[in-house]
């Protein structure tokens, strides 16, 4: 366990989990009320993980790939499965396998461990099958302003594609336009109605790309234009190389939708049916070959199926109020609409990448389902001229260190000892569904019934949930024989960047504990900033899926539970109670999650809420903790920059604070600092100091900056200004109007009548130690 | 050459400079023949008034000698080898241009066929004209540009050209000729006499038949048998007959018969009256006593009557039409005394008579309607209250009183309303009133129009509507005192009070909306068959030398788009550097792609459209796509018109198979299953089910008009597809089989006419009777959704509607019926305008009247008009002897209550519908009324009739046959085409060529033995074996050929139609396509002429005693 270095708490396999020790039964692990849940990012980047140039060895039963927890007979030639315990020969070329000689893949240190499988070799797919394919889809009804600012953006992003990328143009409005990039002679649009749904079968005909005309064979088939050998989907697509002067004319040419908007109306604009068209060109591209829709959406869909609202600009869009009462009518068909897009695009392994860019909501709430089952990249932005969305956009082409590593076609499996199930995956990948076995679990959550699951597009920083449950069978009559350990083993096999397949296996292994012996151990092996991010992602998805869900109060008595069980106390008497160290951050990791976005619906739209989720869903447990519990950093003349409580009293008049909610950035100025600023010292030599302290702030900000996807937003406020309230929401309010005698000069105060945590403490105390 | 364009067109580069340069070369050569069209067209078509009669059109067409053949021909010749591809326009073709041959411009204009009108005579000449019979023969006239030639007349020809075959029935070989011949031929020489002799000339216009004029004169020896003479004098000669009977008595010789109607006859000759006393103007209008002799033989062919023109008429009767009426027992059976004499003389029986000369004709006279001159006929109308026949005319003259009278007659009452007809170009323009914003006066019962017969009462407040009967108070500002004749004292300076026809501004009432603007929408066939055929192709040059005559202006808008399987719009928005491709995938759902820049102001993307034009054939080059999605092309093309409402052109190749409203091959169907196809024959001619008639009634409500352009190799479901443009107030153009290599000129031609030609957009059209006679229904291209008004998208200059009337009433004896037509459409500059049209004519109770004022051409229309609309409903037999039943009862009525008694052994013929049984006969051989035919010519046949306007109607079913080998040297002002040969094979020979024509086709017959030298002259090649499938007339540097190509202008311009040329020789199917026209002879599809002549007699006399 070496890799639970706090520096690296991820380490080599980048794998967390809730409890590092498992209780042996089902009964004693419902009895820890958080459940055991392991937060995995498969492809992880780590400079150690090893790269090995050839197939990995699978037992022959349960197809586990050979690991360092393999027992192998040198002498035999012989490794023993940790996971069934099968018998396994060594191939022939292993044979020089000896304790000295080891394959990377049984070094004890490298528990994980990365496969680089030979190409494809199916020469049918082409010269480069696995060149990666982007599918811009724009929209078009916006104002001319806008559609400036995402045209230049989409000409730098195509600026940037790798030469051998294809790439295709779709745009629409009250239409669906597919540009046909091969055309020479002159541009060339194929128009389809919005208004209609249509089905992929369709969408190839229509354009000629019917599957009795790929199939070729005689020359007289209608659509193929003689002079396209590879007639088919190349009209479309086009390597970046050969159609990036093609596209910027195009896009220099490219208007915003002509359909007339009567006043009072919302434009109208078909992302359901451009969607489904665009899902359906690429149904055209040879199987295997990674691809992705990069959907830039500037309003709601108001046109055909997927419409989320009406045309009436009368009619509000929906709210959370709305969708709890049942009173948003295009919600549910929308919803449905777009499961079946995400199921057709998962069936052809292609992603489905969100930009959304408006003042208003435009569906992600209702879209939410193709981009996360197919493990596409959302951004949501104000506009398309905002650096949310402008260097998001751009970080998703970029090269080198800061590229996002967009890989496709991921699958992954997960192979577990015996007795343990899994319930299923929270995050941005789709069940396989089909793989059954015993290591399913009877109860699903999230993308569950399954030990496999595709994850079409994934990228460095995607991270999954995976929850296991304990078999129910006491089989603790046989102790002898018993192993300590446990092993997980998770194998993520992939299209990286470079066209490659590549296999990681990560293999870890944890102990068994007798929680009835000791719950102590249990406790060491707990891991709260994981715990605080199960649960959240836990109560999100039952708040999207079970009808009623009260989040507040189920997390308020799995915290009662939790620390009724873990907590030190004698009963009835909350003075005493006394938390062990491995569970003394959870409470208010609680705290504020029932404070956080993810909980507290109603302040924010239904997009918003479904953005937060997808990324709190697919971040690491880091970033996700940030997400429930943002960072705060004081910054001042007398000290160095330092975290600060996250509290209003940490606001001073003389500070600078910098808070770091994930979602946004914000520097807040004190006051005093403010005053200064403005009178413009910071520009004056003598006051170099202050230049210094000013900019310490901005320069760590922008460290966050650089390094996050989706780019978060910067708002740099003062103290009293308008903007502060990114700041005050996130505080907890200690002192509020009620309370706002006994505060510090220069502090201040919030106007709440949220509970501060020092009243949260006070009564669950009392409740944990209620009998 | 250079020096025969006119001054105004752009000459630069057409000529030689780079004849073998294809890219530009094609365009330039175009253009300038386009701009000289359009001269043209100005003058003559849109401002009419402008125009000095004469002046205008001599530019144009003066010049024909080099300018029309030259055209076709550079491009012919040269084009055929430069041409690998089908594509290139007409244009093209002319730029490679021989030098010899002459400025390839002159192709396009000549061919044009809008200045038609320009080149009737000039206002004066009437005079002469009408004293000249013989068209042809006569130098004598001014005629300030005799070519030279012509001096020879005929008689030279003859010999030359080897007219020899004349021989009497029985010597056919050449050898005979010189015998039998000679007295033909001598008389030949003769004809320089009978120009001469006034007398002869005024059977001139029988002359014109030529045939006629010889046939006079055998008359008289038959007469000796039976009085033949007697009953058609009587009755109709009594109008145009006089004079010339007077004429034709001194030939005739043979006096008794004749004589006694001509002098009374008077009343009808007034139009040809006009000038010098000369005798009978245009013979076509009275031609005297042609009726039917049977009994006659033809005595003594030779004879004077030979002088006219020999070649055809100097032909002996040959022997079997003689025997076969001899041996005709019914003649006998009728106890006729004729028996054992009676024939039938082929020669004389009756033929029209073209007249070669223009008419003057004013519409009323002495306050007296003056029945019209025949719609076929050259003349000029002057409007004296009643409007010009041109735009309306009736099918009887007089209106009988009762409905019974008019059942007894057998004949029809309807009009034919021909709203927006092309003027003489020496017509006084109608005129324009503008009523400010009171608008129009009416009848505030009735809403009749103000008109000429409006009755002014009480001082001029008051009016009585000469419609409804109602008394109105006339609007104060429109207040006139009567003058002592009882008329306004302003009735002559205000053209509503005097002109039958005028245009009123239309004000605000009169619009839903404001006045929709040119909207020119093109769709092509890019479809593989299309492509490779060279339709596409010449459908884009077509249109691209088209734009420049789109009118002016910023009101007229263009948008274009091509289909195969899928429907490919085209944004041609100005600011695009390129035209933008959108293509429509959804064929059975279909939507427009864009809502604005599919269609654009003309003047915003000229440069774009041209561009596009020129690169289409180019992009498709290689389309392997064979389906075509016509229905749902045209359904999006109209919803991208659907907010304005416009023109929709579509150039369709192939049977649409795919989308909405795709057609299956239903005629190979019917063919493999023969019982049921037939029993149900017909059907085929139906639309195959609503869908197209759904579409095209939706389309017609948005004021969209549609016209198909079929350039096709194969069967295409016409009947089908011409639902569209019949609904919408369109037509169908016809290219079978399309041929890359002829078609594209006259393709061209059709759509600069169809764009040109004076038209109306959003019309609406109803037609108010007096009481007493109300409308029963409307027929033609148009939609109906009430049953007053019909409803035009579209309206223009050839569209003709039928308006059948029946009686609700009795009628008064002596009293005018009056019939108003208004018209309320929108120019193609967007004015409002109503056209009215009013037709006053007298009441009678007499049926003799009614036989007199029959309008024969007007009857023979509606005849063919209802058969071809039953063709499709019933089994063809049964509208083959409903056509026949109708001829027979008219004639019947007439034996019964007309003619004396004692002529029961004849076929008496009434005069003014003595050539009824051959219209008759001929319309029963014609395409719609055969069963052998392709079941898409049958339709197209049956499309173009319903819309087919009175002076079309006879030369489609009758065309017009002239022999171009010897073509004599005319005078100007002569008539070109001219003489006319009877549709007989007799009168054709082996060493002749002839030219046949029914105004949509035309037809080269080159015989056998036809003098090389002649061939080399006329087509460049050496012997009738080598006549190319596909032709392009060309001019050669010769006389003949200039004169053939003269002929062929004048016959286009005539026609107002680019006719297709096709070159037919014997015993090949192109011979048979050109015998087939011949209806006189006796063919599969029916008897001869005097065969049939016979079977109605015998039926007549059946029901005479039955």
């Amino acid at each position: 366990m070496s890799e639970m270095a706090n520096t690296d708490p991820e380490g080599l396999d980048g794998v967390r989990m809730s409890w590092n020790v498992w209780p042996r039964t089902k009964v004693e692990a419902s009895k820890c009320v958080i459940p055991l849940a392991a937060s995995i990012s498969p492809i992880r980047h780590h400079p150690d993980i090893p790269n090995l140039p050839y197939a990995p060895l699978r037992c022959k039963t349960c197809s586990a790939v050979l690991n360092p927890f393999s027992r192998v007979d040198f002498t035999a030639k012989i490794w023993i499965c940790p996971f069934c315990y099968q018998r396994n020969h060594f191939p022939p070329h292993y044979h020089m396998i000896s304790e000295t000689n080891l394959p990377g893949e049984l070094y004890a240190q490298y528990t994980t461990v990365q496969y680089s499988l030979p190409q494809n070799p199916d020469p049918n797919l082409g010269p480069s099958p696995l060149s990666p394919v982007f599918l811009f889809m724009l929209d078009t009804c916006m104002i001319e302003e806008e559609m400036g600012y995402v045209k230049s953006a989409l000409m730098r992003a195509i600026g940037l594609l790798p030469e051998n990328a294809l790439v295709g143009f779709v745009s629409f409005g009250t239409q669906v336009q597919v540009h046909e990039l091969g055309f020479s002679d002159m541009s060339k649009v194929y128009v389809f109605r919005g208004n209609k749904e249509i089905s992929k079968e369709q969408v190839l005909d229509q354009l000629g790309l019917g599957v009795a005309r790929r199939a070729g064979g005689t020359g007289y088939q209608k659509g193929v234009p003689i002079g396209f050998p590879h007639s088919g989907v190349t009209r479309f697509l086009l390597p970046a190389a050969d159609c990036e002067y093609t596209l910027n004319a195009l896009l220099d040419e490219l208007e915003t939708d002509q359909w007339p908007v009567p006043p009072g109306s919302r434009a109208s604009r078909c992302t359901g049916v451009a969607l489904s068209v665009s899902a359906g060109l690429l149904g055209a591209c040879s199987t295997g070959t990674g691809a992705r829709i990069i959907a830039l959406v500037g309003g709601p869909c108001t046109e055909g199926p997927g419409t989320i609202i009406s045309k009436d600009l009368s009619d509000p869009v929906r709210s959370h109020k709305d969708l709890d009462k049942d009173a948003a009518p295009y919600f549910k068909k929308a919803v449905k609409f777009y499961e079946n897009l995400a199921n057709q695009l998962v069936s052809q392994g292609h992603v489905l990448d969100l930009f959304a860019s408006a003042l208003d909501q435009v569906g992600v709430a209702e879209m939410k389902v193709a981009v996360e089952k197919t493990g596409g990249l959302v951004v949501q932005a104000e506009s398309f001229g905002h650096s949310v969305f402008k260097d998001s956009f751009k970080r998703v082409f970029e090269e080198g260190e800061q590229s996002l590593g967009l890989c496709f076609n991921g699958t992954l499996e997960i192979n577990c000892s015996k007795d343990i199930k899994i319930q299923g995956i929270i995050g941005p990948c789709t069940s396989l569904e089909k793989v059954k076995g015993p290591a399913v679990a009877d109860t699903a959550i999230g993308e569950g019934g399954t030990t496999a699951w595709k994850l079409c597009g994934l990228d460095k920083s995607t991270c999954l949930t995976v929850f296991f449950d304990l078999s129910s069978s006491d089989r603790s009559n046989t102790p002898g024989t018993v192993n300590p350990l446990l092993y997980l083993q998770f194998l993520t096999s992939y299209q990286n960047p470079e066209g490659q397949l590549i296999l990681r296996v990560t293999t870890i292994s944890r102990g068994w504990i007798d929680s009835a012996v000791s719950s102590e151990e249990l406790a060491q092996g707990f891991d709260q900033e994981t715990a605080a991010v199960v649960m959240a992602r836990l109560t999100s998805l039952k708040m999207e899926t079970e009808e009623g869900f009260d989040a507040t109060r189920w997390l308020d008595r799995s915290l009662i539970r939790l620390c009724s069980k873990f907590g030190d106390y004698r009963k009835d008497d909350p003075a005493s109670f006394t938390l062990n160290p491995s569970f003394s951050l959870f409470p208010q990791f609680m705290f504020n999650l029932r404070r956080s976005q993810f909980v507290q619906v109603f302040n924010n739209s239904p997009d918003e809420t479904a953005y937060f989720r997808m990324l709190l869903n697919r971040e690491n447990i880091t970033n996700a903790a940030v997400m429930i519990q943002p960072s705060l950093i004081s910054y001042s003349f007398n000290s160095l920059p330092a975290p600060a409580l996250l509290d209003v009293a940490s606001i001073a008049a003389d500070r600078i604070l910098l808070l770091d909610s994930y979602f946004s950035v914000v520097i807040f100025h004190g006051m005093q600092i403010a005053q200064w600023r403005n009178a413009g010292y910071h520009n004056q030599p003598e006051h170099q100091a202050f230049a210094h302290l000013l900019q310490a702030p901005y320069d760590d900000s922008q460290v966050i900056i650089r390094e996050r996807f989706p780019v978060p937003r910067l708002v740099v406020c003062d103290q009293h200004g308008s903007q502060a309230r990114f700041l005050l929401a996130k505080l907890n309010p200690s002192a509020t109007y009620n309370n706002a005698n006994e505060m510090a000069a220069g502090s201040d105060v919030i106007f709440t009548d949220d509970v501060s945590l020092q009243v949260f403490f006070e009564h669950l105390q009392r409740l944990a130690v209620q009998s | 050459m250079a020096a025969f364009l006119p001054p105004g067109a752009p000459r630069p580069r057409s000529g030689n400079d780079n004849p073998s340069q294809p890219p530009p070369p094609n365009y330039n050569p175009n253009l300038n023949p386009n701009s000289l069209a359009d001269n043209l067209n100005n003058l003559n078509l849109n401002r009419p008034p402008s125009m000095p009669s004469s002046a205008p059109r001599a530019s144009p067409f003066g010049q024909p000698p080099h300018f029309p053949s030259p055209a076709s021909l550079p491009g012919v010749s040269v084009g055929s080898s430069p041409f690998s591809r089908p594509g290139p326009p007409p244009g093209a073709l002319s730029r490679p241009a021989v030098p010899p041959t002459g400025p390839p411009q002159s192709t396009l204009s000549p061919n044009v066929p809008p200045p038609a009108r320009s080149m009737g005579p000039p206002t004066g000449q009437p005079s002469f004209i009408g004293s000249r019979t013989p068209p042809g023969y006569f130098p004598s006239s001014g005629g300030t540009n005799v070519p030279p030639t012509y001096v020879a007349p005929p008689p030279g020809a003859f010999p030359s050209s080897g007219f020899p075959s004349r021989p009497v029935g029985s010597a056919p070989p050449p050898g005979t000729r010189p015998s039998t011949a000679s007295p033909p031929l001598t008389t030949g020489p003769a004809l320089p006499h009978s120009s001469a002799p006034s007398g002869y000339v005024t059977n001139g216009p029988p002359a014109f038949m030529s045939g006629a004029s010889p046939g006079g004169p055998r008359f008289p020896p038959a007469g000796s048998a039976p009085p033949p003479p007697i009953g058609h004098p009587l009755t109709l000669g009594s109008a145009g007959a006089a004079p010339q009977a007077q004429s034709m008595r001194s030939f005739l010789a043979s006096p008794a018969v004749v004589a006694p109607p001509g002098p009374p006859a008077q009343p009808a000759s007034p139009f040809s009256a006009p000038p010098q006393g000369v005798p009978p103007p245009p013979g076509s209008y009275g031609p005297p006593t042609w009726p039917v002799q049977p009994g006659q033989v033809g005595p003594s062919q030779p004879l004077s009557g030979s002088v006219q023109p020999p070649r055809m008429f100097g032909m002996p009767p040959p022997p079997l039409p003689n025997q076969s009426m001899t041996a005709i027992p019914a003649l006998s059976q009728t106890g006729a005394p004729v028996s054992g004499t009676s024939k039938i003389d082929p020669n004389q029986i009756p033929r029209p008579i073209p007249s070669s000369s223009s008419i003057l004709y004013e519409t009323r006279q002495g306050n007296q309607a003056n029945p019209p001159p025949p719609a076929t006929s050259d003349y000029i109308v002057r409007d004296t209250g009643n409007c010009s026949p041109r735009y309306m005319r009736s099918t009887i003259s007089q209106i009988p009183c009762t409905a019974d009278l008019l059942t007894t007659s057998g004949m029809q009452l309807a009009l034919l309303i021909q709203p927006l007809a092309l003027p003489h170009p020496s017509e006084e323009p109608i005129q324009v009133v503008d009523f400010a914003d009171i608008g129009p006066v009416r009848c505030s019962r009735c809403k009749a129009y103000i008109n000429p017969f409006m009755k002014f009462i009480d001082q001029g407040r008051r009016f009585i509507c000469n419609i409804c009967g109602y008394t109105d108070e006339t609007p104060r500002d429109y207040h006139c005192n009567l003058g002592p004749d009882g008329r306004r004292r302003d009735a002559d300076e205000r053209p509503e009070l005097c002109r039958g026809t005028v245009e009123f501004v239309a004000t605000k009432e009169y619009m839903v909306r404001d006045p929709m603007p040119a909207v020119y929408f093109f769709l092509i066939d890019v479809s593989m068959n299309a492509i490779q055929t060279g339709a596409t192709a010449a459908a884009c040059s077509a249109i691209s030398q088209v734009i420049s005559d789109l009118p002016e202006g910023p009101r007229t808008m263009v948008g274009i788009a091509t289909f195969d399987s899928t429907i490919h719009f085209y944004n041609l928005k100005r600011a695009l550097q390129q035209p933008l491709m959108l293509i429509v995938p959804d064929v059975q759902d279909v939507y427009t792609p864009l809502q604005t820049d599919v269609v654009v102001q003309l003047s915003e993307c000229r440069q774009h459209l041209e561009l596009l034009l020129e690169s289409i054939p180019n992009m498709f080059q290689n389309n392997r796509t064979a389906e075509s999605a016509f229905g749902a092309a045209v359904q999006a093309a109209f919803l991208a018109i659907k907010s304005s409402g416009g023109k929709l052109l579509v150039f369709q190749s192939v049977l649409p198979s795919t989308g909405v409203g795709s057609l299956s091959a239903r005629e190979a169907e019917g063919r493999t299953n023969i019982s049921a196809g037939e029993k149900e024959a017909h059907k085929l001619l139906q639309p195959v089910d609503k869908t197209l008639k759904t579409m095209a009634i939706e389309f017609a409500e948005y004021q969209v008009c549609v016209d198909i352009f079929v350039t096709t190799q194969t069967y295409i479901d016409i009947a089908s597809i011409s639902v569209i443009p019949r609904t919408t107030g369109g037509q169908v153009y016809y290219y079978y089989p399309f041929s890359a290599l002829s078609d594209p000129a006259k393709l061209y031609n059709d759509l600069r006419w169809n764009i040109t030609r004076p038209q109306g957009f959003e019309a609406v059209m109803r037609v108010r009777c007096s009481q007493g006679i109300q409308v029963q229904d409307y027929h033609g291209n148009f939609c109906k959704r009430i049953p007053t008004d019909v409803d035009l998208p579209g309206i223009d200059c050839d569209k003709t509607i039928m308006v059948n009337l029946k009686h609700d009433d009795k009628l008064q004896d002596g009293s005018e019926c009056s019939f108003q037509c208004a018209l309320l459409y929108t120019t193609v500059y967007g004015q409002r305008r109503i056209r009215v049209t009013t037709l006053s004519l007298p009441c009678t109770s007499m049926l003799s009247n009614l036989f007199r004022s029959a309008d024969l051409d007007t009857q023979f229309a509606c005849f063919l008009k209802q058969a071809a609309n039953k063709i499709p409903s019933s089994p063809l037999l049964q509208v083959r002897e409903q056509v026949t039943n109708l001829c027979i009862n008219v004639l019947l009525s007439y034996r019964k209550f007309c003619a004396t008694v004692t002529s029961s052994g004849q076929l008496i013929l009434p005069e003014a519908l003595k050539l009824l049984p051959l219209y008759t006969l001929a319309l029963l051989k014609s395409i719609g009324l055969r069963n052998d035919g392709r079941i898409d010519d049958r339709s197209i046949w049956i499309e173009c009739v319903s819309y087919l306007s009175t002076p079309l109607a006879i030369p489609l079913v009758y065309p017009r046959m002239v022999a171009i080998h010897d073509l004599k040297q005319k005078d100007e002002n002569e008539c070109l085409v001219s003489p006319v040969i009877p549709l007989s094979s007799e009168h054709v020979t082996d060493d002749g060529i002839y030219l046949l024509e029914n105004g949509v086709d035309c037809l080269i017959y080159i015989g056998n033995s036809v003098d090389s030298n002649i061939l080399q002259l006329l087509f460049g090649i050496s012997s009738a074996e080598e006549i190319p499938t596909q032709f392009v007339l060309q001019q050669f540097d010769n006389p003949l050929s200039r004169k053939v190509n003269d002929l062929v202008n004048e016959i286009r311009r005539q026609r107002c139609s680019y006719l297709r040329i096709k070159l037919c020789k014997k015993g090949d199917p192109s011979g048979a396509l050109f015998f087939s026209h011949l209806v006189e002879d006796k063919n599969p599809s029916g008897p001869s002429y005097v065969e049939f002549l016979v079977y109605v007699h015998r039926e007549i006399q059946m029901k005479m005693s039955s």
